[in-house]
Parts: C-alpha cells; structure tokens; sequence
C-alpha cells in the first residue's frame, strides 16, 4: 500500500514566473538555461528537480520535471540568484522552450524531491546515461566540497560524441571523467553498465577496503543494469528515477514506481516526494 | 502588515443545503493529495473547502502506469483511486487535515450502496469532518460509475449515505451520461445537500507507432481546460431543471472560470487539474474575487449565483 506520509514534502518550494537569463545550445540537441529563481537556488540540494512550464500559456499545459543542474550566486550580493537546467529538445514543452529568447517568463516550482545521501564514501562513481548526467555535477562537487567523498569520477555513455553534454564542467569540478559512445566516436566504444564493472572491479582490487558509493541516472535499462553491477559487486548504488510526472509536488499521484516496503511486498510509491533519489535496492524494475 | 477590514468588501461565504462554506474556491479531491503536500506553498486555512484524495473501504494500490498524459488543453489520468484506506485515513491523514481551519470535505468511494453507507458512517463520525463528497462517478474503477448513470440507482445510494450520517452529503456526477439532470434529480431526491458537477470526461489517448493505448489502466478520464464548456453546460442544465445547489468544477484555470461558473448557477467551485500545473492559483482567485463581485455590484456570492439570463 502507498505509504501513509511522504519522506520528503516540498517544504523549501516556491512557485514563481521567472526570466531566462540564458538558453543556449551546448550539444547536439541539447540546450542549457538559466532562470533567475533565488529562492530556489539558495534552497536547492543535489539531486533535486523542478517543475517547469512557460508562464502564460495553455499549451503545453503541463509542467516539465528537470533535474537541477547548477546553481549561482549573484556577482554583486553573492546571495543565490540563478538555476541551470540542461534539457533535450525533444518534446511539446522543450521544442518551443529551445528556441525562446532571453528574457523569456517560465513559470517554475521547486526544489522538488528528495536528494542523494551524503554519507561518507572514499570513492563516488557517477554512472550517467543519455541525458543522466545533469543532476551530477552538484551531487559531485558537494562530494568534493564538503568531503563526503575523497575522489570523484564519471562514467559517461551517449549514442555518440555530439550528444555528450558538460564534459568541461564536471572536469573542471575535478571529476574523473570517462565518456563512452555506442558508435566509438568518442571516448571508449563500451556500454556504461561494463566500464563501470571494470572500474569496480580495479578499484576493489587496488583497495579492499574502499567503501565505494555509484550514483546513476539515464535510460531505465542502463540504471537497471547499473543496480545489478552494484549488487553483483557488493557496492551501493543510489538511482535518480524518472517517471511521467504531473505536478511534481505529490498530488497527483501519477509518477508513482514500484519501490520494496517493508515488509517486501513492492507498492506503487510516488518518485516526486519518495524519490526521485531511490536505493537501488528499494526498486522492483521492469 | 495587520489587514484593515473594508466593510464594503462583498461577503465570501457561500451556503450549500446544510454545508456553509467561508469562500467558493474548494479545491478538488484527487488534485490536492492530502493536503499536507501543499502546506508550503498554499495558505490552506484560506480556502474555501479541501477534498483530500477519495478513500475506499479498502487500500487500492491503484492503476500501472502510465497514469497521466497530457492531451490538447488538458490531461488524461487514470490513477484508479490509489489510497490507504478508510483506517489508515483516519489515523494519519484526518488528524492533519482536521487540525486546519478550512472546511474539510471527506470524498469516498465504493462498489456498493453498503460500502457507500458504511463510508459515510465512519467518516461522518469523526470530528472535524464538515461533509462527505460521494464519488458516483470515477471513470476508473468498475462499480463507482454505475451510481452516477442511473437516477434511481443515483437516490437510493445518497438516501442510504445521507441516513448514515448527519454530516453533509455532496453528490460527485459523472458527465458521462445522457441527461445529467435526471441524475442530479436523484441525487436531490435522496436528500444530497448538493451535486458535484463534473468529473472527468471519459476518453483515450493511443501510441498508433506501438499500437498502444497510452494509459496503463486503457481509458482515463479527461480534465482540465479542454472539458470547462463540458462542466459549464452541465451546471446550466441542472440550474435549469432541479432544486439543488451545485458546486461547479471542470477545467478552472482563471477568475473568469470561476465566475462563469457561478453565473451559470453553481454557488461554490473545485479547483482540480490547475493545482497541477498552477499550484498557487487558488490563492489567488481568493485574492481577486471580491473585485470581481464588486464589478457585477454584487454584495455577496449568492447574488450572483444563477443568474444567467
């Protein structure tokens, strides 16, 4: 049965109509914008979302989850102003969205969900798929920042190398990054799930006793074998989950997951205020 | 800032048989969780009713998903009455929902008229609970619907439900039907303080590539602005032809919703798919009805209500 209360209600959210500050291509089909929204940036934690849709029109009607990718201070206050958010064009938010100007009102709510844990680990590995990668550069360096993790690495895999999206940033965050493509033309020619069983498998060698942490968000299938990897290798993995959401607040009840109770019997739980962040172990897949 | 009073401000409260509302906005069962979701971003003490999601006699794990989809001008959903419960209800979810001052409004739901009457029972006794929104009409579980399509069937679980209890009884209608007032006739005729005019509108949405229907449950039921003139019709058909109040809901997005609604005739409205995409905009309806009232030199809401030429 659903559980009673949520874990995480949207305590921190705030609901405004906010400008694009920037909304620029940055790979192949995949932009990146800015909106002024501090409320939300000084709030946000790693692993969250928001929900978005442009202020003012009925279609689309509905707002669009995305993970929060980064958030800035203002130049001049140095107070939290502004939240990046990295997005595909593929949709009937996203295609009109990728071609709005600057200045452009969104209106958006957040921050949305629960967070990756941050209990201390001597290796984070980061195990992103397609457009998984865009909670992990703030998971990281919060990992890096306030030592929850010793070192940072990324696995990186997309359909080919003009996809890849923030390769840059997360170096520049000193993450170990490791890009993989399906067609070889970047990086190495491998699935992410089998780089990322070598990489264990090296590391458990080298050290024994690392405790060793993967987080992992893409396609369904890539995060499924993800959790197996981990299970097959004793490492602990958390999984960012994404489920055809409404309001992403808790009330709608529509992006629910099949998520192990207690008592071992899976029920349908909301990914909006149980996740998106979900033990690996917690998920009944497929 | 402390608020000074204006005494020419029109009066909000709003009366519905035997239920008195302090304003018309309610927000809509099965749009607004438990309440306790929107805590941070929604005033709850301020509106004007609160319809947590509906609960069954027994916990429904609900529909597989996908639950939601979204279609032109509105979404589609069948959720299938995901819920823990009349006693798990009761326990953890009604001492939260009680403890604000809003009027709180108890939707349920059942396969038979004795689940109906048993619900109404054990929720009508619990403190704090100001009435009990029947849900004739959920398009996604087999049993609720069949009370919603037939008038007799419609009076004869509402006169049970209503003899159970001595709360208010609200009848939620299906506008899925041939005549909605001879529903509504039912409805009245078994003693229901108002009618809930409408639920969702039952469609489909398909993957023609996978030859698929979208939906895990099949069908769903359709909300949201795509369904108002729907909604709208169907309180104008019943202002029409029966002696009941109407609480209005279909589709509101806007002040001018509302006040088409009320116009129509209905004296109270639910907010419902909007939350999803608009999570504060009851509030902000609360905040600009007084001048809307005011533009029509209207001193209350009932002087506006039905008053459609």
């Amino acid at each position: 049965m659903a559980t009673l209360h949520a874990k995480h209600y949207a305590d921190a959210i705030s609901h405004l109509d906010a400008p694009l500050l920037l909304n620029e291509q940055v790979a192949e089909n995949t932009y990146l914008m800015r909106v002024r929204a501090p409320a939300i940036a000084a709030t946000a934690k790693p692993g969250q979302f928001v929900m978005i849709r442009l202020a003012g029109l009925d279609a689309p009607l509905i707002g669009r989850a995305f993970a929060i990718y980064d958030v800035h201070p203002d130049p001049e206050s140095n107070a939290a102003d502004s939240v990046d958010l990295i997005y595909l064009r593929k949709g009937a938010l996203t295609r009109p969205l990728s071609e709005a100007p600057v200045g452009t009102m969104v209106s958006l709510w957040g921050p949305l969900g629960n967070a990756f844990r941050d209990d201390p680990c001597e290796r984070l590995i980061m195990a992103v798929g397609g457009i998984g990668q865009t909670p992990m550069l703030m998971a990281g360096r919060d990992a890096l920042q306030r030592g929850w993790a010793d070192h940072v690495e990324m696995i990186y895999g997309a359909r080919r190398s003009s996809l890849l999206a923030g390769v840059s940033d997360f170096r520049d965050a000193g993450f170990a990054v490791t890009t993989c493509t399906d067609d070889g033309s970047e990086g190495r020619q491998a699935l992410v799930p089998d780089v990322l069983a070598e990489r264990i498998q090296t590391l458990q060698q080298e050290s024994p006793d690392a405790k060793i942490r993967v987080l992992t968000c893409g396609p369904e299938i890539m995060m499924e074998k993800v959790a197996e990897v981990g299970a097959a290798q004793g490492v602990d993995v958390q999984v960012s989950m994404e489920t055809p959401m409404a309001c992403g607040i808790g009330i709608c009840f529509s992006c629910v997951a099949k998520v192990i109770q207690e008592d071992g019997e899976w029920d349908y739980k909301r990914t909006c205020v149980d996740g998106p962040i979900f033990d690996a172990e917690q998920l009944c897949w497929g | 800032m402390p608020v000074i009073p204006d005494v020419t401000a029109p009066t909000l409260q709003t009366t519905l048989g035997r239920l008195t509302l302090p304003n018309p906005i309610m927000v809509a069962s099965g749009t607004f969780g438990y309440a306790r979701e929107m805590q941070s971003i929604v005033d709850l003490n301020r509106l004007g009713g609160i319809l947590p999601k509906t609960i069954t006699a027994e916990p429904r794990i609900g529909n597989a998903p996908w639950r939601t989809v979204e279609t032109s001008a509105g979404l589609l959903n069948a959720i299938g009455l995901d819920n823990d419960g009349v006693d798990a209800f009761i326990e953890h979810h009604l001492p939260y929902l009680t403890s604000l001052t809003a009027p709180i409004v108890v939707s349920v739901a059942g396969r038979t008229v004795e689940d109906f009457t048993e619900l109404a029972a054990r929720v009508g006794a619990c403190p704090g609970v100001a009435a009990i929104e029947l849900n004739l009409s959920c398009p996604n579980v087999s049993g609720g619907v069949d009370f919603g399509t037939n008038a007799e069937s419609c009076r004869s679980v509402v006169a049970s439900a209503r003899n159970a209890t001595s709360v208010p009884i609200l009848a939620k209608l299906t506008p899925n039907v041939t005549s909605i007032a001879d529903i509504a006739r039912g409805a009245a005729d078994g003693g229901a303080d108002a009618v809930c005019l409408t639920n969702t509108v039952l469609g489909i949405a398909v993957d023609w590539r996978k030859r698929r229907a979208i939906l895990g449950n099949g069908m769903g039921g359709l909300s949201g602005p795509a369904i108002k003139p729907i909604a709208l019709r169907c309180v104008h058909q019943v202002r029409r032809a029966v002696e009941i109040p109407i609480i209005g809901i279909g589709g509101i997005a806007s002040l001018d919703d509302v006040m088409q609604f009320l116009v129509t005739g209905a004296s109270a409205v639910q907010i419902g798919t909007a939350n999803y995409y608009d999570p504060t905009l009851s509030m902000r309806l609360i905040d600009q009805l007084p001048a809307a009232l005011g533009e029509l030199g209207a001193g209350s809401v009932a002087e506006i209500v039905g008053t459609l030429e």
